[in-house]
Formats: structure tokens, sequence, C-alpha cells
């Protein structure tokens, strides 16, 4: 697994230096206050230019025999990378070589893993009960309801989605003069049912809504879960789909073996047999979707974010494309690929303990 | 066959889908004919974001009302006509999504099918490959890719294909590698065909099924991806009519015209749903394991 995010690493990084000039691509390492002398000294560093490369200008304008190839290019960069030096950040509003790349990064990450992990929260809360209630009255009414919301999760535009909320939410149904739910913002200051003004709280993980409940501060923790309610029910209402789809036909499936029937002989309440013999058993395919879920909205989140100006790491990444802040959008990629490798481990040891037949 | 159009009377929802999927393309093909194509020019004398449709009020203090032209879902930004807009941008969205989930399959089922048959070495390499793209999600790799390419259709027509191939690579794999092991594959080995004759003309058309259903399904969620990516701003223009780009245009006026986001996308939403319902209904029809 490691060597597919070796893979991607070299996948992203020839493609972006391959098309892009050599002097974009070193552009972030570059404090503006450098001289030329410096800025060719930091391009042999980073191994961009070579060490016979007669002046910045030169490199500037790709001379022959100045510009490395791009594998050492691949090389420096690599190095840099490892010892966490992913350059300064280019990000909009951000004045050039004054914050880098990691903590431009690090300080929207904990936003969008609050979203993410709520997102799936809410898509496993109104999955399960639908995929259950979709199995036990297979080609019913309610399993035609449940398929219709699937596939709607599938057909809707995120963007959409997320601005018919605000435009519902936030315009037409208002209380105390402002629309009941905030538009955005991670700590909403106008909207119908947030207190405003909750204070301040100490950040123990980074986490708004984790670090209000740790610092004993209700306020700020209703204000935040409000200010999340509608980019989590966009989000949960994409993903549900695929969880709820799942759920039904493995359930289906349980419902139709023979330890339910024996169940069923046996004169077990209805409501046992379902939730304590095939539930259980059916849950083991909805658990390797739901950790996918969780692992993939880290980077599947751009367009909620966007709508919502969410202060994360998915919106940072359009502006990131825009300003050409290569090194942002390769952190980003490499660390959701990470948390999907982590998460399928995580998956598969919850596998092990949730069923017992399974030994590794 | 017949059993199909049975299963197609007694479901409505896939009628539902194909009657959107069809109707969005006929709309897409008759789009020259109802609406010109001037209608797409932009003119500053033209009164902007305005609603005079009389039989839906927003509610919203201060709409501006058309000054005596007639616009029945109201006009844009640069004061075009929306409905006019909206059948001008659907041609646009459904080729630009036939033409990636044609690639997509095209090259799909090559590298799939020629993985799963091979075996050793060259699936090991294409599936390690496939496991690169598919380590991030889609939207990301294109924002990436689109960081690098310039702002052109063509170009996030090429953006979403990368993104999209591994998938068919996966699922033709799988099907491939269950079919090489039936009896007429060894009948076809003891006649003498060449093996690239027995996968391509025997193997691939035998298999295709569970991809062409896919493929159906695909082409609503391609129209989606595509015009999320238009919506984010990688469009080479913010007058071109592409149902995202229309919506992008309403970001800014949401609060005093929200009919500019509200039925360019409600299109998308549309068009989406009917090739969902209808690659849905198709799975029903070809997969005999689910008949019940």
């Amino acid at each position: 697994m490691g060597l597919v995010l070796l893979a991607l690493a070299v996948f992203v990084f020839y493609l972006t230096r391959g098309l892009l000039p050599p002097v974009d691509a070193m552009s972030q390492f570059i404090n503006p206050k450098m001289n030329d002398a410096a800025k060719l000294g930091l391009a042999q560093v980073l191994g961009v230019a070579t060490s016979s490369c007669p002046s910045y200008a030169a490199f500037t304008a790709q001379q022959p025999g100045c510009v490395v190839p791009l594998w050492g290019q691949f090389w420096g960069w690599f190095n840099n990378v490892l010892t966490g030096n992913w350059g300064y950040s280019q990000l909009p509003g951000i004045t050039p070589g004054t914050i880098t790349t990691w903590q431009a990064f690090s300080e929207r990450f904990p936003y969008t893993a609050e979203l993410a992990i709520s997102g799936t929260l809410l898509t496993i809360i109104l999955a399960v009960p639908l995929g259950i209630v979709s199995a036990t009255h297979a080609n019913k009414l309610p399993d035609h309801l449940s398929r219709i919301v699937s596939l709607a999760g599938y057909s809707i535009p995120q963007f959409w989605f997320g601005y018919v909320l605000q435009i519902v939410f936030v315009l037409y149904i208002s209380l105390n003069g402002t629309g009941i739910l905030p538009s955005n913002g991670i700590l909403p200051t106008t909207c119908g049912i947030c207190l405003g003004n909750p204070g301040t709280i100490t950040s123990y993980t980074g986490l708004p809504i984790l670090d209000s409940i740790l610092s004993g501060n209700i306020p700020y923790f209703w204000d935040t879960l409000v200010g999340l309610a509608l980019p989590t029910i966009t989000l949960a209402l994409t993903t549900i789909g695929a969880l709820t789809r799942i759920l039904r036909s493995s359930m289906v499936d349980a419902l139709h073996q023979d330890y339910v029937l024996l169940a069923r002989a046996k004169g077990l309440r209805e409501r046992v047999v379902i939730y304590r013999h095939a539930l259980r058993n059916a849950l083991l395919p909805a658990v390797t979707i739901a950790g996918l879920i969780l692992a993939f909205l880290f980077g599947g989140v751009v367009v909620v974010e966007y709508v919502f100006s969410w202060p994360g790491v998915g919106a940072a990444s359009v502006a990131a494309s825009t300003a050409l802040d290569i090194n942002f959008l390769e952190l980003y990629v490499l660390v959701t690929a990470l948390i999907l490798v982590v998460a399928n481990l995580g998956v598969d040891i919850l596998y092990a303990k949730l069923d017992p037949r399974i030994r590794y | 066959m017949r059993y199909g159009l049975k299963l197609l009377r007694r479901n409505p929802l896939v009628l539902a889908g194909a009657v959107l999927a069809i109707g969005s393309v006929v709309l897409a093909l008759l789009s020259g004919i109802l609406v010109s194509s001037s209608a797409s020019a932009t003119n500053p004398s033209l009164p902007r974001l305005c609603w005079n449709n009389p039989l839906f009020n927003w509610g919203i203090q201060g709409v501006n009302n058309c000054s005596g032209r007639v616009f029945p879902l109201g006009s844009d930004y640069y004061g075009r006509d929306l409905l006019s807009m909206i059948i001008l941008a659907i041609p646009l969205d459904l080729q630009v999504s036939l033409e990636i989930v044609a690639s997509a399959v095209i090259i799909g089922v090559f590298f799939g099918s020629v993985a799963a048959y091979a075996g050793g070495l060259i699936d090991e390499l294409i599936l390690r490959i496939t496991d690169i793209f598919l380590a991030v999600p889609g939207i990301l790799l294109a924002i990436v890719l689109m960081t690098v390419l310039g702002r052109t259709i063509p170009n996030l027509t090429i953006a979403v294909l990368i993104t999209w191939w591994p998938l068919y690579v996966r699922l033709i794999r799988s099907q491939v590698l269950s079919e090489k092991e039936k009896p007429y594959v060894e009948a076809l080995q003891a006649l003498g065909a060449s093996r690239p004759r027995i996968l391509f003309r025997h193997i691939v058309p035998n298999s295709i099924y569970p991809l062409l259903v896919q493929a159906t399904l695909d082409i609503g969620s391609v129209i989606l991806t595509f015009a999320t990516l238009v919506f984010l701003g990688f469009a080479p223009s913010p007058i071109i009519p592409e149902l995202g780009n229309l919506a992008n245009q309403g970001i800014d006026h949401i609060a005093t015209a929200p009919w500019l986001m509200i039925f360019p996308g409600l299109t998308i939403l549309l068009i989406s749903l009917g090739f969902n319902l209808l690659g849905d209904g198709l799975r029903d029809i070809f997969d005999p394991r689910l008949r019940r």
C-alpha cells in the first residue's frame, strides 16, 4: 500500500512538473525577499537547477543544461517533502513567503475532518434504518421509497442541493428576523437559532465541536453544531444511497438464511430475529462501505466546503488550483490516499472483531 | 426481450427514467431548432436577473421585472433567457458525458480484458495502475489535472475521463476472469483460434452486459461531475451555456435571483436521475439473479 502512495506522489509530481515551467514549480519555495543569486542557490538545493547553471535568469529562460531532468527534480522534491519542507503557501489572502504549505494545510484540516466525520455519522444514522426497512419490506412501498431516496442521492448535484438548502433555510424560513440556519461558517454569528457570541474555547484537538465539549462551553458547542447542520445534510444525502443499497441486499440475503428460519421457528419475536440474528450478519459489507465513505469524504468534501464557505482544505484546494499552489494539492492528494489506506486497514480489523470466523 | 418490456411496464420508475433519459437526448437533438444560437449572445442593454413569470412569485423584495419581455424561467446575469440557455446547454453536457463514458468503456474494456486474460505480471501492473487512480476521489484528481491543463472543454473532458476509466477496468476484469474458465473458451483453443481472437471476438462480447448497465448509470454521474467542475470555476469562460456554468452565475445572486441556481441544477438532476433510473432498471432486466 505504501507503494501506491509513492506511485501516486510520482504520478502527480510528473503530471504537474512536466506540464508547468520549472519556475512555476519552484516558486513556492522562494521567499520574495531573496535576490537572484539566492534564488538560484535555492533552485540548486531543491534540485531543479543544475549546479553548472550560470545565473537565475538563465534558469528561468530554461537554457539548455540549466534545468534538471524530471526524475532528478522528483528526487530533490521528495527529499524536501520527507523532511517536512512543503514550501510556502500560495493560497489567496496569504502574503507570499509567510506561511508554509504545511501550516496552511494543517490549520484547515481539522475543519474538513469535522465535516467528513459528521457527514459519515449522519449517513450511518439515516442509512441503517432505511436499509433495514427496505429489506424487511422488500419490493413493497417502503422499499421503493428508499430506492428513490438512494437514486436521488446519486443524481443530485451536491452544489445544487447545498444552495437549495441555503435558499430554503436562510432565505425563506426565518426566526427572529434572520434565516433559521446559517449558510456558512464554522461559528455562525447570525442565524435564527444561534446564540451568537458564545465566548472562546481551548484548542485540544483542533476539532471545534470536540474542543467545545472538552472546554465545557455549551453555547459554543450549540453554535458549531448549528453551523454543521446544512453541510452535513448535503454530504449525507449524496452518500446515503451506497450504504442503504448494500445494507438492503445483504439484509435480504441474511433474512433468507436457515438460521433466521430457525430463529423464527423457535418463536423468537420478529424484532429479535431482525436485529440480533439477521442484522449482525448483514452489517459486515455495510461496515466496509461506511469505512470507505469516511475515507472518501476527506477528499470528497470539496464541493460542500466550497458551497458553504467552509474553512477546510477542500474549498482551499479549489483556490490552490487557481493560484498554482501545487504542493498544497499534492499534500491533499497524498493525505486523502493515506486516509483511504488506513481506513481499509481499520475496516479489516473491525471485520475480525465483528465476525469471529475471520482470523488473520 | 419481451420479459424486459414486461418488467418495464410493471415498474413505473424505470419507465419514468427512460422517458427522462430519452427526452433529454431528443431535447438535445432538437435544441438547434428550438433555440437560435444567437440567444447566447450577451448584450449590456438586456434586462439582467429579472423575473416576470406570473405563475410563481419568489416572495423576494426588489426583483427586477423584465421591462416587457417574456422570460418563462427568468433571465440570467447577462440578460439572456434562462430557459433558452438551459436548452442550449443540454447538448453540450450530454455530448461531453457520452464522449467520456464511451472512451472510458473502450479503454476499460481493452485494459481490463487484457489484464484478466493475460494474467500474471501484466494483470498485476494494470491493477496497480488503477489502484493509483482509485486511491483519490475523482473530483480531487480532476482538480489537480485542471491545475496544469488549460481551462478548456476538451481538457475538462480529459480530466474526467482520466478519473473514470479505472472503474471499468476493474469491472470488465472480474467478468472476464469468470468467463475465461468456461468450456467454450477451451473449445475455441482446441479449434486453434488465436488468443486475441478468443478474447475480443468471444469473451468480451459475452462479458460486456454488466459494463453497459454501469455505463448507462454513469452517463448521469459523469454529467454531474462535469457540471460540478465547471461550477467550481474550471470553465473556459463564464458565458458558455453549460448547466454548471449557468448555476455558477447564481452564487453571487442567491438571495436576489434564486432561479439562476435552481433551474440549471434541477435540469442536471432530472437528466442524471433519468439515466440512473434507466440503468437501475436495465440491471434488473439483464441480471437474472435479481428476478424475484
